[in-house]
């Protein structure tokens, strides 16, 4: 199954989803393709002014164009996500998750498109990491049991 | 081993020699040596993984270049301070973190990266900072070993939010326990009396 996760690029979320066998839906995976092409429209990352107008279908146009950019890149891993793992309160936001609103946004549309959903808190202890670890494990084999 | 990464689009191939000499001393110093870093074809069907030992990890990351280097499997290998950068087919790349799992199950990680190893766009040794997604990974990494520990020994645990108490059960509880307290009060003063 494909599983969308939050962060986007969470280590954790994205090495435990692979080991259960699913698809981690990372944000790495939409940057390669905006980094490796070999004409680069706009150096350094290949970010044009056709992404804002993609990022339309995510947010309306009073909506920054910064957020409407990054929803052109999280939007269609959001549509392609047929579960999803939220991790709320991480302590990082650099770079491309960098963006309070968007975040806000991203997690709105894993809750509204209903699909079975994980909300965890960022664990800090080594208690709470491990509930987390085994939270996730059981949320997974259980995707696993329903969709066999 | 002579760090070199010229990612295609890029004409300029980029060395540690090209720094100045503080910044040289430091992109040598933070262990990102690149190992047989060749030229590669950036087609689509390529991919970049970051290899992630944690801190329990059974292996150096010495080793686990050395490792990966006796796969023979056609592949550019970075050695980085958090364990390796592997770049190449899809497939191979997939078939060599499955190989390299099984070294230590528990505690090597692994991550899609979007970047190709050596980037100038991405490598700390040219920009002369840390990468953006390094800040991530430090604070990832510090919970590696818990992450380790409970993948050794699962255990399976409720996901269900613990619900609230419905304002009617609530009452009938009170309730319950109202008049329980009345009767044992009412018992109470028929035995003194």
């Amino acid at each position: 199954m494909k599983v969308a996760v939050f962060p986007p690029n969470s280590l954790i979320l994205a090495d435990l989803i692979e080991r259960k066998g699913h698809k981690p839906l990372v944000l790495q995976s939409e940057i390669r393709k905006k980094v490796v092409d070999a004409e680069i429209d706009s150096p350094p990352l290949n970010i044009t002014e056709e992404d804002p107008i993609k990022g339309l279908k995510y947010a309306a146009i009073e909506v920054p164009s910064g957020v409407r950019g990054r929803m052109a890149i999280f939007g269609p891993l959001i549509d392609e996500a047929e579960a999803a793992i939220i991790m709320d309160e991480a302590p990082f936001g650099f770079g491309c998750i960098g963006c309070a609103r968007t975040n806000e946004l991203c997690v709105y549309y894993l809750r509204k498109k209903g699909i079975p959903t994980l909300e965890l808190k960022y664990p800090v202890t080594r208690d709470e990491t491990v509930e987390v670890v085994n939270k996730i494990n059981t949320f997974l084999d259980q995707l696993e049991e329903e969709n066999g | 081993m002579s760090p070199k990464g010229n990612p295609k689009g890029h004409d300029k191939e980029w060395s540690a020699n090209d720094l100045p000499g503080d910044q040289k001393g430091e992109a040598l110093d933070n262990c990102e040596l690149e190992c047989d870093v060749e030229d590669s074809e950036t087609d689509d069907d390529n991919i970049t993984r970051m290899i992630i030992l944690s801190p329990h990890a059974d292996i150096s990351q010495s080793e686990l270049v050395q490792k990966l280097h006796m796969m023979e499997l056609p592949l550019t290998i970075k050695a980085t301070c958090y364990g390796a950068i592997i770049h190449g087919k899809s497939e191979v790349v997939m078939e060599a973190i499955k190989k390299v799992r099984t070294i230590d199950p528990y505690n090597i990680f692994t991550k899609d990266r979007g970047f190709p190893p050596g980037d100038p766009r991405r490598c700390r040794g040219h920009r002369g900072a840390a990468r953006e997604g390094y800040h991530q990974l430090e604070k990832e990494f510090r919970l590696l070993e818990y992450v380790g520990e409970a993948l050794k020994k699962p255990r399976k645990v409720s996901i269900e939010e613990p619900q609230k108490v419905p304002i009617d059960t609530f009452r009938e509880i009170a309730e319950e326990n109202l008049s329980h307290k009345k009767s044992l009060d009412k018992s109470k003063t028929k035995d003194e009396g």
